[in-house]
């Protein structure tokens, strides 16, 4: 039965199979895949003539489904990391080919064997200038509803950062993160529960913020200096930013494999970073890409707040993520 | 559809029908019946031969609650639907019929707009700084904004406003067919207004909202977008909670059973409303 199911699937996903000197590449759509189109495949096509078909949103079930049935269309992906080192392991992923793809000047936080960094990005707390008074100064703010009244939104879906937050809120090292004390952070979590409001993607966030449904909260930079950009009164604190990042990988049994490594190359080279970040406000993995950039771009970027920086540790989240995942969704369905 | 319609295809025989039934019969087969087997298979061998996804989902506490949320939802979407719908039914079923094309239209053309766009819209008019909230302040009829979304509420205004359409069309059928003459004989014999709508309108009714009501129901337990949407994760349905597991944790064999009970439930619900109410009259007829 199995057996029929994956062939059927096989069947209607081969019919959509790409032709020579084609590739796919997935992302997660929205402005971020647009600034990728932009800074990345449009300069491959024009160098290699390789054509590189867009694709989206990024669905980790869809890319199971078709590692298991055989018939991978998805050549290059953009995931977030704690995924990326999972599947790794679940064998969903091809190793990268480090003589196609230059690693000397990767950022060695976002380089794995099967995962190339695509851009990387911090956590901030960002807030509406017109419905706070006064100025956050850090996490511990977000869980103060005396000094600081009214809703805050963080990230809704089960990922690293609302629980490392909550814990250095509650007064936990930055080096004693580790393992998460999940206890700990839903105690806190609680105390401010009501208060707050879920965003499930950049776009809502914005939103939020932007329109003081929210008064603060925990956002992506590239998504405050988009909207500081737009001209929207907010305000930012980088303190204990927490970076995370999204990779670029190529599923196992990828047609274009060859034409994939190629786009990696191109996409993690210094320029292909540098303009990506000029785009989106996010960091780039190649150490070499800030010479390529403006100097306003480079202020902006969390490569330009590193003090008191803290790395979101990808390697535990992805060992525990199914059970992390488990909690989360069970506290917040209370 | 009308009564005559439905009558002529009661009388086409079995084997006359059977062989053009062919082609939709190896369709269902080829894209339903065979997933769905695919997928109860998955439940019961992922990770491992067994039925302790069933388990899970039955006994821990968090997913009983999911399975309640989607079953109180979808209630209470239901009832609120068969309130708001009834009026309007009522008031298509007696008005002039060109008029009542016109209202039809309205209702029907709302259907053909994107379920995203009408959710978002939703959630411009119910956020805290929403048209509805701002224009209760500015009246100084509420000082503080009212919680309209991300809630309950919230879920109960989208769905009820997307389901509407499904609850009205079987609803009109059947009052159109209902005999005015009942009613005027009820208020001949001495029922004051509400006596003849409890003793007589509702009664005669009750087929449409049955079926209407079942049809909501049931789409309710499924539905995903507007829930996730104008919601609080503490009201998160059955749909999101599988989506979840199969997309993002890649748990299939807890998204399969947690999506074959779903199945199985509707499956009986739908029985048992044939058993009440009957096939025919399921239909939106008398």
């Amino acid at each position: 039965m199995k057996l029929i199911f994956t062939g059927i699937l096989a069947a209607l996903l081969a019919t959509t199979a790409a032709k020579a000197e084609e590739m796919v590449f997935t992302s997660w759509g929205g402005t971020t895949q647009e600034a990728q189109t932009k800074s990345w495949a449009e300069p491959f096509t024009a160098a290699s003539g390789i054509k590189v078909l867009q694709d989206g949103p990024t669905d980790y079930g869809k890319l199971k489904a078709m590692v298991d049935a055989g018939a991978v269309n998805w050549d290059v992906v953009d995931v977030e990391m704690d995924f990326a080192i999972k599947a790794a392991k679940d064998g969903l992923l091809e190793p990268i080919d480090f003589k196609a793809v230059p690693k000397a000047d990767l950022d060695p936080r976002f380089t794995t064997d099967h995962a190339v960094g695509s851009f990387y990005y911090s956590f901030v707390l960002a807030w509406n200038k017109g419905a706070v008074s006064g100025e956050p100064a850090g996490w511990a703010d977000m869980f103060d509803t005396k000094k600081f009244p009214g809703k805050r939104t963080f990230y809704k879906w089960s990922a690293p950062g609302v629980i490392e937050i909550a814990l250095l809120a509650d007064g936990v090292p930055a080096d004693k993160l580790y393992p998460l004390d999940l206890d700990r952070a839903f105690k806190k979590l609680d105390t401010i529960k009501s208060d707050i409001v879920w965003w499930s993607g950049g776009a809502e966030s914005q939103q939020l913020i932007a329109s003081g449904e929210a008064a603060f909260g925990q956002l992506w930079n590239g998504r405050v200096f988009a909207l500081e950009k737009d001209g929207a009164d907010v305000g930012v604190s980088w303190a204990q930013n927490l970076t995370a990042a999204d990779v670029l990988v190529v599923p196992k049994g990828a047609k274009n494999k060859d034409a994939a490594m190629k786009f990696l190359a191109a996409a993690s080279s210094p320029v292909g970073q540098a303009k990506f970040a000029e785009a989106s406000g996010y960091a780039p993995v190649n150490t070499k890409a800030k010479a390529e950039m403006a100097a306003d771009v480079v202020k902006s970027l969390p490569d330009a707040h590193v003090d008191g920086q803290i790395n979101l540790d990808m390697n535990y989240w992805a060992e525990n993520r199914d059970a992390i995942a488990t909690r989360w969704y069970a506290w917040q369905a209370k | 559809m009308s009564v005559e319609t439905r009558q002529s295809f009661g009388i086409v025989r079995m084997p006359a029908g059977f062989g053009g039934l062919l082609p939709a019969l190896i369709l269902i087969a080829l894209f339903f019946v065979i997933p769905v087997l695919a997928l109860l298979l998955r439940s019961v061998t992922e990770p491992a031969p067994g039925l302790q996804n069933y388990a899970t989902l039955l006994y821990d506490g968090t997913y009983a609650r999911v399975f309640f949320n989607t079953f109180l939802v979808a209630a209470v979407v239901t009832a609120v639907t068969v309130l708001v719908a009834f009026p309007v039914a009522w008031m298509l079923a007696i008005m002039p019929s060109a008029l009542a094309s016109i209202v039809f239209g309205v209702i029907i053309l709302s259907m053909w707009t994107n379920l995203l766009t009408r959710t978002y819209a939703w959630m411009v008019l119910l956020q805290r700084t929403g048209v509805i909230n701002r224009t209760l302040i500015a009246l100084g009829i509420v000082d503080q904004p009212l919680p309209l979304i991300n809630n309950l509420t919230g879920v109960t205004i989208g769905m009820v406003y997307i389901m509407l359409p499904f609850m009205i069309l079987p609803l009109v059928g059947t009052l159109r067919a209902i005999d005015p003459m009942t009613l005027r004989a009820a208020a001949l014999c001495g029922a004051s207004p509400f006596q003849a709508f409890r003793r007589i309108l509702l009664p005669l009714s009750l087929p449409g909202i049955a079926a209407g009501g079942l049809m909501v129901f049931v789409m309710s337990l499924g539905y995903f977008v507007t829930p996730a949407l104008l919601g609080g994760t503490s009201n998160m349905m059955l749909a999101e909670m599988i989506a979840q597991m199969i997309q993002s944790l890649l748990n299939w064999g807890l998204g399969s059973a947690a999506a074959f009970i779903l199945l199985v439930v509707t499956i009986a619900l739908y029985a048992l409303q044939l058993r009440l109410v009957g096939p025919r009259r399921m239909s939106g007829g008398n």
